[in-house]
């Protein structure tokens, strides 16, 4: 053998780099399967790390600036009667509830500035303002079996969360975002906000909580496409 | 040949960064990191996942590998006590600065190169695990600064990343004529090798 033949050859790299691009072809194929074995080892991770622990408030001092969000919606901003506007609470409680948006203001204020994590990679951070999910599942009496929270939107959006996220102290119903009326584009007049999910998780336009013992084979509009339903951040 | 031990780490890394830089650069896409939607995208062929769930799916199955890789590395080369005689030293900056020996002066810029690439593993490790939980380590990403800062300092792990394979490689077979490499990656023993 010459000591030619002992080196990498153009041709053995041009082999490993074919490799790797077939690698990613096939790969990309298996992409289902893949999610499939990993999302719910993810999901219990992220389970395992809930905690009701406040996460520490962005600090707005130096040189934060509120951000701006990127508005992502599957279908457009929704049209909505904000006179007539009702939030319905059902489902595994003891007492329904059927809340307008007065009633809600009446609840305790919540305010945070948080970070908002968008699954697409961007974040802002973002000051919201309204009310506690969590004060609103007292006054319905969340029941012993319950376990599951259901979110149902408008615009026909619908998300799935665990109880425990879903009772996380800061688990909004927000009105207000960046100490303004939440506009109409970001979700108005109710909101899902929580430092503790990502962006996709966070409904807008809410219209129906509704607590359940089990989870569906819906569990939201894009974790039915293969997104992590625990989407921890 | 290598140590097994050293062999698994080199061939789970070499595979489980290629993955891990393909679907990388599927999630860049979404929303690239320099110039947001409107920014350049990376082209289809190294891309892994085909779009931004499937994509998910791999770096978080993958990022296990590349983390649980990273760390039997760490505790072999704490028990076997390689850390003390295996990275940079005093004699190698002296043999660059002194010596006429190619060998010894090869050998000493291969010492250099595969001490950087251990902070540089453990920084993308760090950067990732900022972006994937930055509330439930906010201690970690926040220390980054800023959220465009931790994005930046985990995309560039990328170019940095495949640079020093380049040249990790190259000086690697250069000693001894490719015996080095080829005993890194050998799946088996060989007469000739």
């Amino acid at each position: 053998m010459s000591t030619e033949d002992k080196k990498f050859t153009r041709r053995q790299i041009l082999r490993w780099v074919g490799g790797g691009l077939l690698f990613n072809a096939t790969g990309t194929v298996l992409y289902d399967p893949i999610g499939r074995l990993i999302r719910p080892v993810n999901d219990r991770l992220g389970e395992a790390m809930l905690s009701q622990r406040l996460i520490p408030e962005i600090d707005l001092g130096d040189h934060v600036d509120l951000g701006k969000l990127i508005v992502n919606s599957f279908d457009g901003t929704p049209k909505i009667d904000l006179a007539n506007f009702r939030l319905q609470v059902t489902g595994q409680v003891n007492k329904p509830l059927n809340l307008s948006m007065e009633d809600i203001r009446r609840l305790p204020y919540e305010s945070q500035i948080t970070q908002h994590v968008c699954v697409e990679g961007w974040a802002a951070i973002v000051q919201w303002g309204g009310v506690k999910l969590s004060d609103i599942l007292q006054v319905a009496g969340v029941k012993s079996t319950a376990r599951y929270v259901y979110f149902t939107s408008a615009d026909g959006y619908y998300e799935s969360w665990d109880l425990a996220s879903a009772q996380h102290p800061q688990t909004l119903l927000a009105y207000q975002k960046n100490d303004a009326p939440l506009p109409p584009e970001n979700g108005a007049p109710l909101r899902l906000a929580s430092p503790i999910k990502l962006g996709y998780k966070l409904s807008k336009w809410v219209t129906a909580v509704t607590v359940t013992d089990k989870l569906m084979t819906k569990r939201g509009y894009w974790e039915d496409q293969g997104y992590d339903w625990f989407a921890s951040i | 040949m290598r140590p097994i031990a050293i062999r698994i780490f080199h061939w789970v890394n070499l595979i489980v960064l290629w993955g891990l830089i393909g679907s990388g650069l599927q999630i860049y896409n979404a929303n690239p990191v320099f110039g947001g939607r409107q920014g350049w995208h990376i082209p289809g062929a190294f891309l892994l996942g085909g779009w931004l769930g499937g994509a998910r799916n791999w770096h978080f199955t993958l990022m296990w590998f590349f983390g649980l890789n990273l760390l039997a590395y760490g505790l072999y080369i704490l028990f076997s006590r390689r850390w003390q005689h295996y990275f940079v030293q005093q004699k190698d900056i002296k043999a660059l600065a002194q010596s006429q020996n190619l060998q010894r002066r090869q050998f000493a810029w291969h010492r250099i190169v595969y001490t950087i690439a251990i902070p540089l593993l453990l920084l993308s490790l760090i950067s990732g695990i900022s972006m994937y939980q930055p509330s439930q380590f906010h201690w970690l990403a926040r220390s980054f600064g800023s959220w465009q800062n931790l994005r930046t300092i985990h995309f560039l792990a990328v170019p940095v990343l495949i640079s020093l394979v380049i040249v990790h490689g190259t000086i690697a077979s250069n000693i001894g004529n490719g015996v080095l490499l080829r005993s890194m990656f050998a799946i088996k023993s060989t007469s000739n090798s």
